[in-house]
């Protein structure tokens, strides 16, 4: 799997079709694994959606007492390990991202797998399946390279250059400078 | 006795922890077998593959606990434990956790009843069948015959209770491991069904991790039955290569324990902590989210998640000071979309101030002109 899911927040709509599309996973048990949230109801009605970032050294993994979270040779982060999960909800805590959710009902944490079932097959999870917009994208990583180089290139045009400290800072908002 | 310096006394933890344990295994197998006289030489095999299980046990534990995650749940349990203030809530902790999470398993059931049934039976099939062997191997208990009619059961060289030769208790115990057996073996069927018929399941288990496991108890399972069987119904055919099968079946399984899936029984009590440190109450201090107010969790847990993450040297502080942990989900989902968005507001280092969108360097909407 050299793919990977892309994420682009000023193209989300708020529809929820990515929610939706996650409750039906099949193991998700009816309850949705991602979020889609206002930035600021009172300012405008920019949402955006949030998966997991399946980080390369996970905290959730870390701070977990049981040793629950493990990660495949993909890099995907899964969901705890039903047999070890112990409930201590410490990686709902411990991620710098609020990612993983709790069940109480079977006291155990669940989080987005980018649909492992589904990815290691190379399909694509199911919330990118369904995104309207394509705020949410499962593509090639030299796909998504080119994209990210762009709407750097998108930034630069605008005056601003960015340099080795604050390059993060240009994570674009061009809309649709790519959709040539 | 000062455990430290013991310690160092020894190769490693593990080392110091493992002779302990088969130390006190030497000690109670001398009181058990009357100072070694009644060893059975047949279950030798046996013996020494669980003597290799306790070890592996105590080897895998004692890197679970040298682990940050869990060195520090530890020793926050170890000092509630020891807290007069916490008293009630500690022992109705262990007692609930015990009876509701081990014996009863009852958050398996939540997960649906037949996962509920087929655990059940195979955890109480597996315990069942491990006290009885290692009753029998390490000699903990043994049958006496005190008159041509009566059996005493001994337990550690002491006699406990007298039974008739043909009574049904004796019936019963000495079936032990078929009724064990059996429930594994009908637990496990109904593992094996689920696997082959749950099409999730497939894509994700793993052959070494989900399924080893499994064949490995059902070898041991019908091995076992088919001793009984070679006995009351062949005339004890085959019973001596079918023993032998047995025996190499049991011993990969003691091998095994430790290192895979199975390793999540001596793992379990460890969810004891949980309701003991955690679970939130009127009795413990909360922690308010440092952006929102809004009370999330216990304060203790939140203390120990950053200890944990700054012992695994994660850098989540922020320019307060503040950690990430101490905001809420909702918060630190926001925080995170603002800094990639640029949203965050420029003019204050303080990040829970009010949100300031028109940061100047992005302008909203799809048709304006790009500052």
């Amino acid at each position: 799997m050299d793919r990977v899911l892309y994420l682009e927040f000023e193209r989300c709509i708020g529809c929820r079709a990515c929610q939706a599309a996650c409750r039906e996973c099949g193991g998700h048990d009816a309850k949705e694994r991602n979020y889609v949230e206002y930035i600021d109801f009172m300012e405008s009605r920019q949402t955006f959606p949030m998966m997991c970032m399946h980080c390369k050294d996970p905290a959730c993994a870390r701070v977990c007492p049981a040793n629950a979270i493990q990660i495949t040779k993909d890099g995907v982060v899964l969901s705890a390990m039903e047999e070890k999960c112990i409930g201590c909800r410490n990686c709902t805590f411990g991620c710098p991202f609020g990612i993983p959710k709790f069940d109480f009902e079977k006291n155990i944490m669940y989080k987005c797998d980018m649909c492992y079932e589904r990815t290691s097959q190379d399909i694509s999870p199911m919330c990118a399946s369904v995104c309207p917009s394509e705020a949410i994208r499962f593509i090639g990583f030299e796909e998504m390279m080119e994209l990210r180089r762009k709407r750097a290139q998108s930034n630069l045009l605008q005056g601003k250059k960015p340099t080795e400290q604050n390059k993060w800072n240009f994570v674009p908002e061009t809309f649709g400078v790519y959709t040539e | 006795m000062n455990f430290f310096s013991l310690e160092k006394s020894f190769y490693s933890r593990a080392s110091m922890y493992s002779f302990i344990v088969i130390l006190f295994l030497f000690i109670t197998m001398f009181f058990g077998t009357n100072q070694f006289k009644h060893i059975d030489l047949a279950l030798s095999g046996y013996m020494v593959a669980a003597a290799v299980c306790f070890i592996g046990l105590v080897y895998r534990i004692v890197a679970f606990a040298m682990r940050p995650a869990t060195r520090r749940v530890d020793g926050r349990s170890r000092k509630n434990l020891k807290n007069k203030a916490r008293k009630r809530r500690t022992w109705k902790a262990i007692t609930v956790t015990l009876f509701e999470n081990i014996v009863l398993q009852k958050f398996i059931f939540k997960r649906g009843l037949y996962r509920g049934i087929q655990h059940l039976l195979v955890a109480y099939g597996c315990i069942g069948s491990f006290i009885i062997t290692f009753g029998l191997v390490f000699g903990w208990f043994h049958f006496e015959l005190v008159d041509p009619n009566h059996y005493a059961v001994s337990v550690l060289g002491l006699k406990t209770f007298v039974m008739d030769v043909e009574g049904w208790p004796a019936f019963m115990i000495y079936n032990g491991l078929n009724w064990t057996a059996a429930m594994c073996l009908i637990g496990l069927s109904m593992m094996f069904y689920r696997r082959i018929k749950d099409r999730d399941l497939q894509v994700t288990q793993r052959f070494e991790f989900d399924l080893v496991p499994l064949f490995i108890l059902l070898a041991v399972t019908l091995t076992g039955l088919a001793l009984t069987m070679s006995a009351v119904l062949f005339h004890g055919t085959l019973y001596m290569t079918i023993s032998m099968i047995h025996q190499l079946t049991v011993i990969t399984l003691l091998i095994y324990f430790p290192f895979g899936k199975l390793f999540h029984f001596p793992l379990r009590p460890l969810a004891t902590a949980v309701p003991l440190n955690y679970q939130v109450g009127e009795d413990i201090p909360m922690h308010s989210c440092k952006r929102c107010g809004t009370s999330y969790a216990a304060q203790e847990q939140i203390e120990d998640v950053v200890s944990i993450l700054q012992d695994n040297s994660f850098d989540l502080q922020l320019e307060d000071g503040s950690y990430l942990a101490e905001y809420c989900w909702d918060c630190r989902r926001k925080l995170r979309a603002m800094r990639q968005m640029n949203m965050l507001n420029p003019r204050t280092k303080d990040p829970y101030a009010p949100i300031d969108t028109n940061t100047g360097i992005s302008m909203p909407g799809f048709s304006k002109k790009k500052a």
